[in-house]
């Protein structure tokens, strides 16, 4: 406005609303430029978000199969509710929770903590509905925007196997695991969360797929985006092929139905977990669907500790089952020879104390020792090896620390070391008196059945410590090939004739008259074994240790039973049995029952 | 006859007024097609017939009746504006629609054009002058009824296009600069009483100063300044008691994504729409912003995200375009009249299509506040449609006759 030509129309004034115009009609231009061309990108992006939303479609989980094959664990298809906080109508609140039967707070909760995740996701509200709150739901979803239900995998078990310890369970997704795992889990997923569940998740969960839908600004679905050709489709988890035997297993656990503890047979030739059974236990199917907090409640309060796997996670004195390492250990180190003969004369004296042998066995050879389980033979020889040489075998055989079991979900067990007994009583305070009931497998030792069941394959299959695993092999879907799984295996470092000797003296214990394992003998076939009674507060464990056929093993087990008393009374009958149906597929003595076992072993009894 | 028609057939006005009246149809139909079986599209291509009949009476009616009219038509839409404050429905708060056999219209758009006509009528008579006090306050009470009235609604975006026109007419009409500044200096005081005691500090100031500057005598910039802080408070004071959805519409202009869910929704919505639409645009009926009806009433208000989204920056360049041409045109009209309401009847109608064109696209892209401005030609709404015809005739009209004195 600086002229003052200020009369009607004058040309100054002309230039100057022309000004205005273009400057207007510019900055309509610069900004259509900046908005369209700049910033496409980010609008492209966000235009995107907008109006499509993804829906995850979840994977069928991997199929587990035994070694021959049959179907384990098994996929079925579960239905749940799912609601997309963005999209949903709070009013509507009462009515889906009186839909579902659940308490509007819960549901509330369930759709706040999604929000917090992902306001455009689906958050699963209730898992697992049954087909009738599926159909009420469907006939009101065009009353209910947001809500919609999906189909997951829910995992289904046979009748006759549990084996919940080893198969595993999965378990809705933590924040805290959500937090680790990032983006390959969205929140209501289901995670293994134990057993091979857990520790094979990766190969069995697959992968996710995403279906692209259109939505209005309402959240409602307008129909399948560019008719789903963007879609991604979810891809299977990997199928695995266990080392476990199906009817071995269920064989196994009705043999331990009764009882408190634990069952191990592995494959002397690889390490594979034939039948690992842990009692009391649970139905794993508890956890195919929806888990309530009472049934965790229920299970984790139970005194019988049915979680907890006794197979991996118990470290008990393992008795006389621990004497073959103390025959190698003394074999080895040539401390004795086979025709090394002590007396036992039914106690022995170091010091002023007196520990006590079961028997007044005479004069006994390693052989014998171990036959008989003569206890005077390993006290004598247990002061020659020391706890040094002791600690150092028992660590070759495994004991004393993690056996790498593919599952994990394990203890090591103890063995003490020097440094031990230092820590405990202080230094110099303790004498070699500690040392002597650790040459029977009592006193400050722990170990778990499935470090048992290495040993005892290691002992059978001549002195090869195998990584014990559950996995034999997995499937993979994408090139379809049985993708193997390495498992760790190195010598125990105890020379071929040594072991022989070892396990001359476990097949007499089987085999041979006045043997303490001869109820676990097998009809047809030669087997070899120990016995062992741990002493214990209470009542004694009994263990047994075998395997089978002796010249060329292919079984080994291990049965531990809390508190049942004698081994070879309870625990050497459930080992053979286990071993005949493996070898045999079926018992070939059939009637045998407890009342006759006591009768025809009543001599035979001892540790 | 071709030189015949170069003389007196406006076909710029007359092809840019098609142009944009089928661009807007094809964007009606894609932002309703889906919704109510494109309803409003064959309600607006029927008003889109009504109006090319009024452009057409409009262009061919002599421009000394429509002079004469002029009067007659402002006083009956001052008179229409009256009965709409006194019985008018009330539509998302605000009385201006005046129901005819149950189809809307909002008389404040044609008010507009009569204000222009009747503004440029006045000052084209002999002995009329804007350096006399008594003609100037004419003229400004034939743009201040309809501005109260229409202010009464309440409607503040109409109220603001009125002072947007005002400006330019008697800028063209040889208004001294104090006066305009006198004009400008209550609108800049009030928009700083709105934001706050130091903006209306600060604009008081810069007020005073540019009073000062431009003073003819103390006694007037005292007078001028008076008024304006007048305004100022009693703006403030309106905006207390305005309408809680005015009131926000003011607030979401300060701050239009604080709020992306609320009031800033739209604004949010329709620069992704925008934006998103690229160079090439993603297609008719393919934008997903206007066919997931992410923007509500986008036929109205809204328009500018269609063409923007479906046909991208092409799209949103020639509509931009045909309007910028269109203001131009006008511009060089008033210049080219030999008469003197032809030229300011032409300077109005630049006004008018400027302050609409700039604020509505302006809205669209997240410069302007959401204030309800339609875009001309493109928006859905019969009366607004049927004006800005009419607009497009006395156009045709004023170039037909621009050389009669």
């Amino acid at each position: 406005m600086s002229s003052d030509e200020q009369f009607f129309g004058s040309p100054s004034r002309r230039r100057v609303l022309n000004i205005i115009v273009l400057i207007v009609f510019g900055i309509l231009f610069l900004r259509l430029y900046q908005l369209q061309l700049l910033y496409h990108s980010e609008f492209g992006k966000k235009s995107e978000e907008n109006s499509v939303r993804s829906l995850t479609k979840d994977p069928v989980r991997g199929y587990m199969f035994d070694r021959t094959g049959r179907l384990v664990v098994d996929v079925g298809p579960a239905y749940s509710i799912t609601v997309i906080p963005a999209s949903f109508d709070t009013n509507n609140l009462t009515f889906l929770s009186s839909l579902l039967q659940m308490d509007p707070t819960l549901l509330q909760a369930r759709i706040n903590r999604g929000r917090a995740y992902s306001r455009f996701s689906a958050v699963r509200v209730k898992r697992d509905v049954d087909f009738k709150t599926l159909t009420t739901v469907e006939e009101n979803l065009y009353l209910l925007p947001g809500v919609n239900y999906d189909v997951e995998s829910k995992r289904l078990y046979p009748v006759k196997v549990r084996a919940p310890h080893l198969l595993g369970y999965c378990k809705e997704i933590t924040d805290a695991q959500l937090a680790r795992f990032g983006s390959v889990y969205q929140q209501g997923d289901l995670i293994g969360s134990s057993g091979i569940e857990a520790s094979y998740e990766t190969f069995l969960r697959g992968e996710k797929g995403f279906e692209f839908i259109s939505v209005n600004s309402k959240g409602q679905i307008l129909g399948p985006l560019e008719e789903g050709q963007r879609d991604i489709p979810s891809k299977e988890g990997f199928d695995l092929i266990l080392s476990l035997d199906f009817g071995l297993q269920a064989f196994a656990e009705s043999l331990m139905t009764n009882y408190r503890g634990a069952l191990v047979a592995i494959d002397p030739n690889d390490g594979g977990v034939l039948a690992l059974v842990s009692k009391p236990d649970f139905d794993p199917s508890t956890f195919s669907g929806v888990t309530s907090s009472e049934v965790w409640a229920r299970l984790n309060n139970d005194p019988d500790k049915p979680l907890f796997n006794r197979a991996t996670m118990t470290r008990y004195p393992p008795g006389s089952t621990f004497k073959m390492l103390v025959a190698a250990a003394g074999l080895q180190e040539k401390l004795i020879d086979e025709r090394y003969r002590i007396t036992c004369g039914g106690s022995f004296r170091l010091g002023r104390k007196v520990f006590k042998d079961t028997h007044v066995h005479g004069s006994v050879n390693v052989v014998e020792a171990l036959q008989y389980s003569c206890d005077v033979f390993f006290y004598q020889l247990i002061l020659k090896i020391g706890l040094e040489k002791l600690y150092a075998y028992s660590k070759q055989f495994g004991f004393g620390q993690l056996t790498k079991f593919d599952i994990g979900e394990e203890n090591t067990g103890l063995i003490p070391s020097t440094e031990y007994y230092d820590r405990v009583y202080g230094k110099g305070k303790w004498t070699q008196g500690y040392l002597v009931s650790l040459g029977i497998g009592q006193g400050e030792i722990g170990v778990s059945p499935l470090q048992m069941a290495q040993y005892t394959a290691a002992l059978a299959n001549g002195g090869i410590l195998m990584q014990p695993h559950a996995v034999n092999s997995v499937r993979n879907k994408r090139t379809n090939r049985f993708d193997l799984i390495d498992h760790k295996e190195h010598s125990i470092g105890v020379n071929q004739k040594i072991l022989s000797i070892i396990r001359e003296g476990m097949r007499r214990v089987v085999e041979s008259p006045g043997g303490t394992g001869g109820l676990a003998r097998i009809s047809g076939i030669v087997s070899a074994g120990k016995t062992g009674t741990a002493q214990n507060p209470g009542e004694d464990h009994a263990w047994y240790v075998g395997f089978a056929p002796f010249n060329h093993p292919k079984i080994a087990v291990v049965v531990m039973l809390e508190n049942a008393g004698f081994g070879g009374v309870k625990a050497a009958p459930i080992g053979g049995m286990v071993m005949e149906k493996y070898l045999f597929g079926d018992l070939q003595r059939r009637a045998v029952s407890p009342p006759s076992l006591k009768d025809t072993s009543s001599h035979s009894v001892m540790h | 006859m071709l030189e015949y028609l170069k003389e007196y057939f406006d076909y710029r006005t007359f092809f840019t007024c098609l142009a944009l009246v089928c661009i807007g149809l094809i964007s009606i139909y894609s932002a309703t097609f889906d919704i109510n079986n494109a309803l409003n599209f064959h309600r607006q291509a029927i008003w889109a017939g009504i109006g090319f009949f009024v452009m057409l009476i409009m262009t061919f009616l002599p421009l000394r009746t429509i002079q004469r009219l002029s009067f007659f038509l402002y006083f009956l839409t001052l008179a229409i504006l009256i009965i709409i404050l006194i019985i008018g429905s009330t539509v998302k708060g605000s009385k201006s629609w005046f129901g005819i056999g149950g189809l809307g219209g909002q008389p404040s758009e044609f008010a507009k054009i009569a204000t222009v006509l009747a503004f440029a009528s006045y000052l084209s008579r002999t002995g009329v002058s804007l350096s006399q006090v008594k003609h100037l306050i004419i003229a400004l009470c034939i743009f201040g009824a309809p501005m109260l009235l229409i202010l009464a609604q309440p409607d503040l975006g109409t109220t603001i296009v009125f002072f947007a026109i005002l400006l330019p007419v008697l800028f063209w009409a040889g208004a001294s600069n104090f006066i305009l500044i006198a004009i400008l200096v209550p609108i800049l005081v009030a928009l700083g009483a709105l934001l706050g005691t130091a903006q209306f500090l600060i604009a008081a100031i810069v007020g005073a100063t540019l009073l000062y500057m431009f003073h003819k005598n103390r006694f007037a910039v005292a007078i001028a300044f008076g008024i304006a802080l007048a305004i100022g408070l009693t703006v403030q004071v309106i905006y207390e008691r305005m309408p809680q959805y005015q009131q926000k519409r003011i607030s979401t202009f300060l701050n239009p994504e604080a709020d992306p869910l609320g009031a800033g929704y739209n604004v949010v919505q329709s620069k992704i729409a925008i934006g998103s639409g690229g160079f090439f645009g993603k297609g008719y009926l393919k934008g997903t912003q206007t066919q997931l009806n992410y923007i509500p009433e986008q036929w109205t208000d809204f328009i500018f995200c269609v063409p923007g989204e479906e046909f991208g920056f092409l799209g949103g360049c020639l509509v931009i375009a045909l309007f910028f041409g269109l203001v131009l045109h006008s511009l060089r009209l008033a210049s080219l009249s030999k008469n003197k309401f032809g030229s300011l009847a032409s300077i109005g109608f630049a006004g008018i299509l400027t302050t609409h064109t700039v604020i509505n696209i302006g809205m669209s892209m997240g410069l302007f506040p959401v204030i309800g401005i339609p875009l001309p030609f493109l928006s859905y709404g019969g009366s607004a449609l049927v004006a800005n015809m009419m607009l497009a005739g006395l156009l045709m009209n004023l170039y037909a006759h621009r050389k009669s004195y």
